[in-house]
């Protein structure tokens, strides 16, 4: 029973390697390679990425022979969601203080829950920015400010 | 007994904020100083600054904070500083990263024109030491010795760009020795590679090193400074031994954004040099290996840009390129 | 027997009740922050590292002794509960820890690692007095080809980590081992990987890794799937290890504690290669090899006793040398300047009672963190019966914090959520997070050293076979390979 292409995830996981390594060989030829006894920047980089390649290459075959299903379906919604209050996160703390950024992020991360409790969420927010401001403003002095901008 | 101490320690830090506010009556400052490092906490610039904070702050009658964004060896501070408001709330520690970043990193500010150089906090110098295994006792004799053999004495350092391999390549660019640089990450194994003589010379931080040749582990010729340090005085320069114009030193220098206004640059200036003169401050960074300058800041704008020029030279000509 | 009594003098140095109670302190401080998820052990020390500026010296260096302590056992403790490595050598306590806590065995589990740093702590205190100078003659012979020797060991060996595919295993530690380039050439200073960003210079922090790979992807993981799952499922039975955990848990502790003696010595590579080191031997030497990476309580006591062992003859050459060896010592040194007493990490040869008061010091910090967590373990247990949709919101906003304070910078958290994205893609793959973490950090090591080796042989590539340790590195590198290979082969034989 083999699973199709797009969901065997031998081949999805050579793909990947096969996509990263040759990413990384062909940049690395930005950098001299030098030779085996006297190596320059570019050396390492550029076997490390052949050799992932070649790993690739070989999961992707084993994969179209024989692979299995990805287990489970993929999360892609969550992971937009966490990722998104991830970035939020770094790109409010500079901009609109510790207090936003750390509401924001709860707020984004929790929708990306099965379930969303409004009730729940307003009081988690309250809860952990309270924590948050008292543990690293107030209790260990860390230079973030609560409201407002940096600059 | 500890929460004891502990409201103790609060009791007294909230007086001492209490006693700040009311110092507060000049125009300038009027809220907290924050003291930019751009190195994580815990390395000898993070420590300069802190040596310095508590009397600067009693000085100035506001709190200085120091606050730590490492990377690129000052540069990403610098980036980010460089945009703060020149209203004096914001300074910044320099460390020799700031004349040698031009030449080797793509920056995306001017590191003349867009400081304000307040002053000159301190120098450390550098100390050559060299494994007891080469037959030199002096910096002729090692030059000497270097002629005979090019290519095939090594010199160690704590990395690309470092005082310690800077010193070596200024060496080389004005001697003429030709001699292998094997960088380490850090002085921690570079010293380490020095002793064991996987290296055969190095050009150390004064306290990094001083200990191990006053035991016979390693030998010390010379130091890079312009004269010799109070912590080993019986050890030449370089320039005293047959290298005239030969400096290097790693120091610590404090500036503010371009364009703050004369009036609050002397204000820092004033407090920092009377922190500086206190003796708990002077002897503290006198236990790091670096002695208090405190020079006005046209004479640290003119240190810096001979600084960058210099490295420039030096870099260009050894060939060391960082992107 | 000199050092003996200087150990005695050491102790008579940090026992006071004033000096005890501010280890307690530290300790305390240390467990409660080093346990936020994403709070790894260095931020940890560096944020509570200013607290000891207003202290003397004596009690602020016993201070920092037990806020290291707590703060390693508070990355122990993330990675237990929620899958999530403090620093490298946890990385490793992950992989059965994690398992234990989804199994209801959180307890046993936080409780072994407690029980066995303390113990390897206990022998690397009395090595540092025995046979200190020893050691440090020993870590002194490891020239660049050395470390090259043993880094291409510790690879090859690492495919014996995975618990699936050996190839996929492979795979990650070379893609570790190229995210390890990314950063400064140390040998050429050039930026690789860089893409003109100055952030990017200096390389790939570790909690962005760790968070991004293992919180993160596992968080998304747990999310996924749209009827509701439980992650903790396993009814959680007893606190504390029975009399098999500690049966199990016995000889682990003290093959960890040795292999983390012994490679602790060498000054950066110390705790992580001997906690990953020690897990591929008890997996070697396990009868039922399949138990590892299922919540096999050896996993988490080897570890986390190589760990300490390491961190503990990490001192040695300070000691012996003079030299920092480690970023925490180097901040314990800064704190000892800023008291005004030290004048340079030489005041540890000059000034015999403040180095032995400082060794005394850890060995106090460590065992108040026995006292202090055995009877927290309850609590952090309670911590995993709070509902998932509370927690993980949790988890993600102490890493964007923990991130973010590292440098002070937004650019880490927004590289965190890169590499999360990376490390779900991985998950779901079925390519495990933990041999990537290995290249890592040993990548750069290797590439450094054999490049090293090469330029001080001026090019001649029998260095590595010439100089006699070196070479045994080689012929075991090699063992490890044919052990591995051959019953492959057999088995090829025999299908076909």
């Amino acid at each position: 029973m083999k699973p199709d292409l797009w969901n065997n995830r031998d081949v999805l996981a050579g793909l990947l390697f096969i996509v990263l390594g040759g990413l990384a060989a062909i940049l690395a030829r930005d950098y001299p390679f030098g030779t085996t006894m006297r190596m320059g920047p570019g050396y390492f980089p550029t076997a490390l990425g052949v050799i992932l390649l070649l790993f690739g290459v070989y999961v992707l075959a084993r994969g179209v022979r024989s692979g299995d299903r990805v287990k489970g379906e993929w999360g892609w919604k969550p992971l937009a969601l966490i990722t998104v209050s991830i970035v939020l996160f770094g790109f409010l703390l500079d901009r609109a203080g510790l207090i936003p950024a750390t509401i924001a992020t709860l707020f984004v991360a929790a929708a990306a829950g099965r379930e969303f409790r409004w009730k729940e969420v307003v009081l988690l927010a309250v809860v952990m920015t309270a924590f948050s401001v008292a543990v690293f403003s107030w209790g260990l002095k860390l230079p973030y400010p609560l409201l407002g901008g940096y600059y | 007994m500890q929460a004891s101490s502990m409201t103790r320690l609060l009791a007294l830090s909230l007086l001492l904020g209490a006693g700040n506010c009311a110092l507060a009556q000049a125009p300038y400052p009027v809220k907290p100083v924050r003291f930019i490092v751009g190195f994580p906490p815990g390395g000898t610039n993070d420590i300069t600054a802190r040596i310095l904070v508590p009397k600067l702050s009693e000085y100035l009658g506001q709190q200085v904070v120091v606050e730590n964004r490492g990377g690129a060896n000052t540069a990403i501070a610098s980036e980010m500083f460089v945009r703060m408001a020149p209203d004096g709330y914001t300074i910044m520690m320099n460390a020799p990263g700031h004349a040698t970043n031009p030449a080797l990193l793509k920056l995306n500010f001017d590191s003349i024109n867009d400081f304000a150089f307040v002053t000159l906090l301190a120098e450390s110098q550098n100390l050559l030491v060299v494994h007891p295994s080469l037959p030199v006792h002096s910096v002729k004799a090692l030059i000497a010795l270097s002629k005979q053999r090019p290519g095939e004495i090594n010199y160690g350092s704590s990395g690309i760009g470092a005082t310690p391999h800077l010193s070596g390549e200024l060496f080389k660019y004005m001697t003429g020795v030709n001699w292998v640089h094997i960088p380490y990450k850090g002085g921690g194994p570079g010293v380490i590679a020095l002793v064991a003589g996987e290296v055969s010379l190095y050009f150390g931080n004064v306290p990094t090193v001083i200990r191990q040749a006053r035991d016979g582990k390693l030998r010390a010729l010379a130091t890079t400074g312009p004269k010799r340090t109070p912590a080993a005085p019986d050890i030449p320069t370089v320039a005293e031994s047959g290298v005239p114009g030969y400096e290097v030193t790693t120091f610590y220098g404090m500036s503010a954004p371009a364009r703050t206004p004369r009036a609050i640059i002397d204000r820092l200036h004033g407090d920092t040099v009377r922190a500086l003169n206190s003796p708990e401050v002077r002897d503290r960074l006198q236990g790091l290996g670096a002695d208090p300058v405190g020079n006005t800041p046209e004479q640290y704008t003119a240190f810096m840009k001979n600084e960058i020029a210099k490295w420039d030279k030096v870099i260009k000509a050894a060939g060391i390129k960082g992107e | 027997m000199d050092l003996l009594s200087n150990l005695a003098l050491g102790f008579g140095v940090a026992f006071s009740l004033q000096n005890l109670a501010y280890c307690f302190a530290g300790v305390a401080l240390g467990t409660l922050i080093g346990v936020l998820p994403g709070v790894g052990p260095l931020v940890t020390i560096a944020m509570l590292f200013p607290i000891t500026f207003h202290l003397p010296a004596v009690p602020a260096i016993i201070m920092l002794a037990g806020i290291f302590y707590g703060a390693q056992y508070g990355g122990s403790t993330t990675s237990i509960l929620v899958n999530l490595p403090g620093e490298t050598a946890s990385a490793v306590t992950c992989i059965d820890g994690y398992q234990m806590a989804r199994r209801g065995r959180a307890g046993p589990a936080l409780a072994t690692a407690a029980l066995a740093s303390f113990f390897a702590g206990c022998v690397g205190t009395l090595l540092i007095a025995l046979a200190g100078p020893t050691l440090g003659e020993w870590a002194l012979k490891f020239g660049a080809a050395e470390y090259t020797s043993l880094m291409l060991m510790a690879l090859v060996a690492s495919a014996v980590m995975t618990q699936g595919d050996a190839v996929k295993g492979l795979a990650m530690v070379v893609l570790g081992l190229l995210v390890g380039v990314v950063g400064v050439d140390v040998n050429s200073g050039m930026a690789r990987y860089s893409f003109g960003i100055p952030e990017l210079v200096d390389g790939i922090g570790f909690t962005v890794v760790a968070v991004g790979l293992f919180a993160v992807a596992e968080i998304v993981a747990n999310l996924e799937s749209r009827e509701p799952r439980e992650v903790y499922t396993g009814p959680v039975t007893g606190l504390m290890p029975t009399a098999r955990d500690i049966r199990d848990a016995a000889w682990p502790t003290v093959r960890g504690t040795a292999v983390g003696a012994c490679f602790g010595v060498l000054p950066g590579t110390g705790p992580a290669l001997s906690s990953f080191a020690t897990y591929m031997l008890e997996k070697k030497l396990a009868r039922d090899p399949s138990r590892f990476g299922r919540g096999a309580i050896e996993g988490v006591a080897a570890p986390e006793a190589a760990n300490n062992a390491a961190a503990q003859t990490a001192f040695i050459p300070m000691l012996t040398l003079g030299i920092p060896a480690s970023a925490t010592m180097a901040v314990m040194l800064a704190a000892l300047t800023l008291q005004g007493i030290a004048t340079g990490p030489q005041v540890m040869l000059e000034k015999p009672d403040l180095f032995w008061g400082l060794i005394a010091s850890m060995w106090i910090g460590n065992c108040l963190l026995v006292v202090l967590n055995l009877p927290l373990v309850g609590i952090w247990v309670k911590l995993l019966t709070v509902p998932y949709r509370w927690l993980f919101p949790s988890i993600i906003l102490f890493c964007c914090i923990g991130n973010y304070s590292v440098s002070n910078n937004p650019f880490d958290v927004y590289l965190c959520a890169v590499i999360g994205v990376l490390g779900y893609v991985l998950v779901k793959l079925e390519c495990e997070p933990a041999p990537l973490l290995l290249g890592y950090v040993l990548g750069p090591l290797l590439e450094e050293n054999l490049r090293r080796a090469l330029l001080i042989a001026r090019g001649d590539p029998t260095v590595f076979f010439t100089r006699p340790l070196s070479l045994v590195f080689m012929i075991a590198t090699v063992l490890i390979l044919v052990v591995m290979i051959a019953p492959a082969a057999r088995g090829m034989r025999r299908g076909t």
